[in-house]
């Protein structure tokens, strides 16, 4: 291969171990003396601790030791200001499945015997089941320890114009309830963590996460460690969608009981456990009113969004910001208010699912549009077309819009899908439905509210030509690695399999806030390329001088520095290498990227602004079926501007796998609880969609060239999620002419929806 | 990670040491284990000795005995028995009620004798282990309660094996060993439907605990067979419903399945509606995922389906 | 009470003589005894198909396989497949096409697909999508495991169809 790899497709540099099972993940690691852990967890929803007996489970031959919560009782949670979680409960419980007891043995099988032996005796007290029961002043409080006891963790309002005002001069005002199910994000391999003591004294920790930073200041913070006597590495890990941004006890105790022990301690949950550890999409009821123009503009939004957030914080705090933010992109609102909360349940915790509290407001927005341009008989595009904001835009919270594809999208899933000619006009049960989104490539501010870098990247160039790069960002599968030596290869003349990748360990690497928000190849990608630049321009240099000739005249390609016009006067890029160490004693840089500050509102609205945003429209095609109510999904067209696409083939699975992950929340998908109890914490119960459910995905990538996304990049790990579940309800409308306004679209809801109309007449 | 659990295994390699080894207190047969061992794992089941069959290669096999029918080893895998050209051509309906079995590769471990014998499920018996001591224990094996129905004191786990409907329509007969007096072996011939007619949610048949289901005997049958499954997606899950219905000279005749304790049959004679007396005969219960009224609208709109599909 | 058994196996082309107990699972003698770790615990209960491998050539879960019913047989997991020579041709399309997002359920996949094409060396698009049928992928959506597989299987399906 020659030329530049960015926009080239093939084999990721990591691919290979991935196909072969070379990989290793954190259940494949084994070390000397390796003990297995096992948690005791809660039978109850709600309730004191009365007692602990692990006498017996101590007693067993094998048992090495058992920990409880009063072992490790210092608050975390990756949040500052929300930690709410211990590693196991201490003195009550909030949900079902919450880890109580810690039994580490010889064996796993044998660990997971002596936890069923520990006895554990409970007060119960009355489970906070649902938004009702926590908005409900008479019920108790499932954080009573706190501060301010009160199952509300954040209530967040924001009004940009006058909306009371707007909605009164609209021609139109359409309203509507929403009601947005949990679901979760159920990534095949469970979570898993591995500690060993180090011989320094110190301790290293192999875990299964997104984010080897948040886990290493919690863990630390926990055991009153020295972060510097911490090293906390990810292995390949199998997947998170977000499920893996927290901190978790199997990390803690791990951690604890290696320490305790002085033996290397290895949990890895279950495939129920990993139910239970959930962070997974909030539920969420959402009321909308939106007033417009007979024309179609859109006067005014007011929306308010209650999102049922289990027993813990999690990212709780910035789910009730995310519910309302991003409503008014790509969207010019005259006026716009929101009100937010998220609430404290006895359920397993909701956190970030990909797509992080945009998913539900989207829904609501997306579907209703649909609704609007059905009271203004329009076509559902022309309604949002109208309203587009631009590139180089504003919304009306301030959010800035850099490079903005949306209207191209939407023209190419339009024109892909036969819209125009198709739509109205398939057969009955078959239908057309639309929606667009936009998402954040990271956000502007880091949870921690400080001035450091969001992300910290080092290049090193050998004198052998190798060049690595570390980062702490964590590839979960979506191609980071790639991302990253791509930038860097096309800086230096290289290919990105020239190029090696360490990352995501704390010891190694240098600070990145993680893998989530999509925010990777934003923050990362800039610190990678202004690294390699820095690099760059020390092998040019040494270059110049070697060749007699100025730096600005010479080009980096194909492994070899030459002069521009003629390949033959040049240098390997190994010599260049070579010639800058001698001049400079080392090769290498580092850098840090923390995002320019920018939209008018970005000091009060601190959560939703990001450096770029990226834009999707999609088309889903289905067909119902009347009698039994199941709905088939045949196609889905979907377009997104990710700015640039560094990787075609990756983009490409990035938006087909959002895609996917949204058909499950349209048709299947539910975290759906009985007295508090999950009733379908298995791959069996709980309806990951299979091939059978997954259409034919076309995608079309929208190339914008972001002025601030490294080389032109935005996100496109997340953002084309948000539209499927809007584009499949407003598809079974077209088809069947029935609103759904409760995902999942169940053949049973489908069902009594029809019913519903016969009897309305 | 969810560990196996410690447990004695057997491994006869006749049939009379499989019936001692099943003879002993606790014992429990393993065929293919892709029910069983998930049970295991789980702590469904107590773990007992487990007698596994894959060494009896007299239990494996299709055969057509001399009435012009099928005689299918109980060890038969199902993806065996699909591919199996005198099935396809004797029992298509089998054929095709034994490819909706979970997945293709749990069809090649899976059997037809497991798959007769399988357990009920039920939303609530079938939770994993945290869940399932949540709920301390129900009717089917450890407790008092039925959650599916608190008030009662029946067990509503469903009976899901989906080539059992069409196996009762075709009249197959279950040939079952038993350990003789005097050490022999007894071999007895027992009609599907008067074994299933015995499930009630805690058990999904009568066989005798001690005996081995050797075979699956299908008598050569003229009626045309059509099976439905209703299921969330399109493999590895059991059914919300089965159906399977046949149409023969003096009518049409239809079990219901997966929607309760035990199949149901219904008979129509010619001039009166199969779908009428299904919909009257079969009350299901429901799952946390459909209601029972929409698993009873379901049984109208399969019924027909089926006998649209016959009659056309 | 869990006697523990001498077991004969050929895994990837070599016999494996084992002294376990015969319940236990044939996921963890490849992974535990073998420190074969390419076949993935996914859920342990037959749900999923990561722990797929292949027995005298057939997929089988490996979590619900107890290792005392398959005594004498052929194993091959997915470090058994590639040849010093290079990939399994499955495994060069995935490669080349990026169907290994995460890469957990991936080993599973290319199992499936692998015995698919000893068996059915023409196999439809119909056939791969039912023979998928035994295994989840929740990152990719299946569109570059499907590419991957057409360029495998289509070449092989002659020009009539």
């Amino acid at each position: 291969m020659s030329g530049s790899p960015v926009g080239a497709r093939g084999p990721k540099i990591d691919g290979r171990a991935r196909i072969t099972g070379a990989a290793r993940f954190v259940a494949d690691l084994k070390l000397p003396r390796m003990a297995h852990g096992a948690f005791v967890r809660s039978t109850h929803a709600h309730a004191r601790l009365r007692d602990i007996d692990v006498s017996a489970a101590r007693a067993m031959p094998g048992v090495l030791g058992v920990m409880v919560g009063a072992d490790l009782p210092r608050r975390y949670g990756a949040i500052p200001v929300a930690r709410d979680e211990t590693a196991l409960a201490v003195d009550k419980v909030r949900y079902i499945g919450e880890p109580i007891v810690c039994v580490v043995a010889v064996d796993l099988e044998l660990a997971r015997r002596a936890a069923a032996e520990v006895r554990v005796s409970y007060e119960p007290l009355p489970a906070v089941l649902g938004i009702d029961a926590a908005l409900d002043p008479t019920s108790p409080i499932v954080h009573d320890e706190a501060r301010k006891p009160s199952n509300t963790l954040r209530h967040v309002s924001q009004a940009f114009g006058d909306v009371d005002a707007e909605l009164a001069a609209s021609d139109v005002v359409v309203e509507a309830r929403y009601d947005y199910p949990g679901s979760t994000h159920a990534p095949l391999e469970a979570h898993g963590a591995l500690a060993a003591p180090d011989p320094d004294g110190g301790l290293t920790l192999w875990t299964s996460t997104q984010n080897v930073h948040y886990v290493h200041k919690d863990v630390a913070r926990v055991l009153g460690m020295d972060e510097r006597d911490l090293r906390v590495v990810k292995p390949a890990v199998g997947a998170g969608y977000g499920g893996k941004c927290d901190p978790f006890c199997t990390e803690l105790c791990a951690a604890h009981m290696a320490r305790t022990l002085g033996r290397p301690v290895r949990i890895v949950l279950s495939r129920e456990e990993v139910f239970l550890a959930h962070r997974g999409r909030h539920p969420t009821r959402m009321w909308m009113r939106m007033g417009l123009t007979r024309d179609g503009d859109i006067r005014a939004i007011d929306f308010k969004a209650w999102a049922d957030g289990g027993a813990y914080a999690s990212y709780g705090v910035v789910t009730s910001y995310y519910l309302g933010v991003f409503m008014g992109m790509p969207y010019r609102l005259g006026a716009y208010r929101f009100e937010a909360m998220r609430l404290y349940t006895n359920v397993p915790p909701c956190g970030p699912k990909r797509g992080h509290g945009a998913i539900q407001p989207r829904f609501a927005l997306e579907t209703h549009l649909d609704r609007a341009a059905e009271v203004l008989r329009m076509d559902p595009a022309s309604l949002r077309a109208r309203n587009f904001l631009g590139a180089d835009s504003e919304t009306i919270n301030g959010l800035r819009i850099t490079s903005n594809g949306v209207a191209a999208c939407m023209d190419a899933v339009l024109s892909a899908s036969g819209w125009h000619t198709r739509r109205g006009r398939l057969p009955r049960g078959r239908g057309l439905g639309l929606a667009v989104s936009a998402y954040m490539s990271g956000a502007l501010h880091g949870i921690h509210g400080d001035d450091l870098s969001q992300s910290v990247v080092s290049v090193r160039v050998d004198r052998n030509g190798a060049v690595t790069v570390f980062s702490g960002s964590a590839d979960l599968g979506q191609g980071s690695q790639q991302m990253l030596a791509t930038l860097v290869a096309d800086r230096l003349g290289l290919q990105p399999s020239d190029i090696r990748v360490v990352e995501a360990d704390t010891r190694l690497t240098p600070v990145d806030l993680g893998s989530y928000s999509s925010r990777v190849t934003m923050m990362a990608g800039n610190a990678a390329l202004q690294a390699a630049d820095a690099v760059r321009a020390q092998v040019l240099d040494a270059a110049a001088t070697q060749l007699g000739t100025a730096a600005s005249e010479l080009r980096l390609e194909d492994g070899r520095i030459h002069v521009a016009g003629d390949v033959s006067v040049g240098v390997s890029f190994v010599r260049a290498a070579q010639l800058a160490e001698a001049r400079l004693g080392a090769v290498g840089a580092t850098a840090g990227f923390r995002p320019p500050l920018q939209g008018s509102r970005h000091r009060r609205e601190s959560v939703g602004p990001s450096p770029a945003y990226s834009f999707t429209a999609q088309v889903a095609e289905v067909e119902v079926d009347e009698d039994t109510g199941v709905v088939r999904v045949v196609q889905v067209w979907v377009a997104h501007d990710c700015g640039r696409a560094l990787q075609p083939s990756i983009v490409e699975g990035q938006v087909e796998g959002c895609v996917a992950m949204g058909l499950g929340e349209a048709l299947h998908e539910e975290t759906v609880h009985r007295d508090g109890r999950l009733v379908a914490p298995s791959l069996l119960a709980y309806k990951v969609p299979t091939i059978h459910e997954t259409p034919p995905i076309e995608v079309t990538l929208v190339e914008t060239h972001d002025p601030i996304g490294p080389l032109g990049a935005k996100e496109c790990g997340e953002g084309p999620q948000l539209g499927t579940v809007p584009a499949v309800a407003n598809a079974i409308h077209d088809a069947i002419g029935i609103r759904l306004d409760a995902p999942p679209f169940t053949p049973e809801r489908v069902l009594r929806a029809l019913d519903a109309r016969g009897r309305a007449g | 990670m969810t560990p196996m659990p410690r447990m004695p295994m057997r491994v006869p390699r006749s049939i009379d040491a499989a019936l001692a080894a099943l003879a002993e207190p606790g014992a429990r047969a393993l065929a293919g284990g892709t029910d069983v061992v998930p049970a295991l794992k789980h702590g469904l089941l107590s773990p007992g000795p487990l007698v596994s069959l894959h060494a009896l290669d007299a239990l494996r096999g299709v055969s057509r005995p001399a009435d012009g029918g099928l005689r299918i080893g109980a060890m038969t895998p199902l993806s065996a028995l699909v591919s199996h050209p005198d099935v396809s051509i004797l029992a298509p309906a089998l054929a095709s009620s034994a490819s909706t079995v979970a997945s293709p590769t749990i069809r090649n471990a899976a059997t037809l004798g497991g798959n007769v014998l399988l357990d009920t499920r039920c939303d609530w018996y079938n939770l994993p282990d945290v869940s399932r001591a949540s709920l301390g224990g129900c009717l089917k094996c450890d407790g008092t309660v039925c959650h599916v129905a608190p008030r009662g004191t029946r067990c509503w786990a469903a009976h899901s094996a989906d080539t059992v409907p069409v196996l009762m329509l075709l009249g197959a007969e279950l040939e079952v060993l038993h350990r003789g007096d005097s050490d022999g072996t007894r071999c007895t011939r027992t009609p599907l439907a008067s074994l299933v007619a015995q499930a009630d949610g805690r058990t999904a048949h009568g066989l005798p605990r001690g005996a081995l289901l050797s075979a699956i005997v299908v008598p050569r049958r003229e009626a045309r067979i059509v099976h439905r499954k209703v299921r969330a997606r399109g493999t590895l899950d059991f059914g919300v419903l089965l159906v399977a219905v046949a149409r023969h000279d003096s009518g049409w005749s239809a079990v219901v399945s997966a929607s309760g304790p035990a199949p149901v049959r219904v008979d129509a004679p010619n001039g009166t509606s199969l779908v009428e007396a299904a919909w009257s005969a079969v009350k299901p219960v429901g799952t946390h995922t459909v209601s029972p009224n929409w698993r009873r609208r379901m049984v109208r709109v399969e019924v027909e389906r089926a006998v649209a599909a016959l009659d056309g | 009470m869990d006697d523990v058994v001498p077991v004969l196996l050929r895994v990837n082309g070599d016999d494996v003589r084992l002294h376990v107990p015969p319940t236990r699972t044939l996921l963890d003698v490849v992974r535990e005894d073998l420190d074969l770790c390419g076949t993935k615990h996914g859920c342990d209960v037959g749900e999923c198909g990561a722990c797929t491998v292949l027995l005298d050539g057939t997929p089988r879960l490996s979590c619900l396989t107890l290792v005392g019913t398959v005594e004498g047989r052929e194993v091959c997991t997915i470090e058994g497949i590639a040849t010093p020579a290079g990939l399994h041709p499955i495994q060069e399309a995935f490669d080349r096409r990026v169907a290994a997002q995460c890469g957990y359920c991936t080993p599973g996949i290319v199992l499936t697909l692998v015995a698919l094409r000893a068996r059915m060396p023409d196999a439809s698009p119909g056939h791969i999508r039912d023979a998928l049928g035994s295994n989840l992928c929740r990152c990719t959506g299946w569109g570059a495991i499907l590419r991957a597989a057409e360029d495998v299987f289509a070449p092989c399906r002659g020009g009539t169809a």
